[in-house]
């Protein structure tokens, strides 16, 4: 499949979910799973666009690549932003999860959504770019 | 889909209806719309979820919003929300703090 480059900017928010659902539908994902991936995809693509590029005064792109097996879809979404690792988000927001919503801290609940909505998921830096990886398996769906 | 939140309200009732896809470029519009419902202090803020598409974590984060605006005995409802929607609800416990229904009797 074809691979998508746009803005770092929320306004590509739209083209990404086009992407992803397109894979999807390559990939025959029920409709469960296609929301799930898209929820993924969009909170850590939002990540990336406000905490990587915005907020550190940076531009850059937001690339993403499908690998499709017949085990599994693969999303590999690039950004050349700020180190940002989901995890390290993660391991706060569970802190609070039990908490009143009037009582929480705003944010890393988009981190949280994403870890929990695919099959794996995946952080690494190399060579300046951080990739993010969203692994869904075809026949995992119930 | 394209976002929009309308509101009306009633006495003591605040109603939000929302359709479309809420992301984090279209929370802004959502949060508009919280704040001017605000401005009646309602006892009672009701979503209408029904042709809600898609919610981020950009939409819970308004949802704290409200509450934090509103005050924390402000009784907030979800309407019919989709079933992706509403198992962001549960997964995250903000269906501990919000009354998930199917139907909202006028």
């Amino acid at each position: 499949m074809e691979s998508l480059k746009v803005p770092g900017s929320l306004d590509s928010l739209g083209d990404i979910t086009r992407y992803i659902k397109n894979a999807a539908q390559s990939a025959h994902l029920d409709e469960r799973s296609t929301y799930r991936l898209r929820l993924a995809v969009d909170e850590i693509a939002t990540n990336v666009i406000i905490h990587g590029y915005e907020e550190a005064g940076l531009e850059g792109y937001i690339e993403l690549h499908t690998e499709l097996t017949p085990e599994a879809l693969t999303i590999h979404m690039d950004d050349t932003g700020v180190t940002y690792d989901p995890a390290q988000s993660l391991a706060r927001s569970e802190l609070f999860l039990s908490k009143e919503i009037d009582q929480r801290p705003i944010g890393g609940l988009g981190v949280f959504l994403a870890i929990q909505s695919v099959d794996r998921f995946s952080y690494c830096r190399h060579g300046g770019h951080n990739r993010n990886s969203f692994v869904v398996y075809r026949h995992s769906s119930t | 889909m394209a976002f929009s939140a309308t509101l009306s309200t009633e006495e003591d009732t605040a109603k939000i209806t929302l359709s479309g896809e809420l992301d984090a470029a279209s929370a802004p519009a959502f949060r508009s719309e919280i704040e001017k419902a605000a401005q009646s202090q309602p006892k009672r803020l009701v979503l209408f979820l029904q042709d809600l598409e898609f919610m981020a974590s950009a939409g819970l984060r308004v949802l704290i919003f409200a509450k934090q605006k509103m005050g924390a005995d402000v009784e907030l409802y979800a309407v019919a929300p989709q079933e992706g929607i509403r198992e962001t609800l549960v997964k995250t416990g903000f269906d501990k703090s919000l009354i998930i229904v199917d139907n909202y009797a006028e």
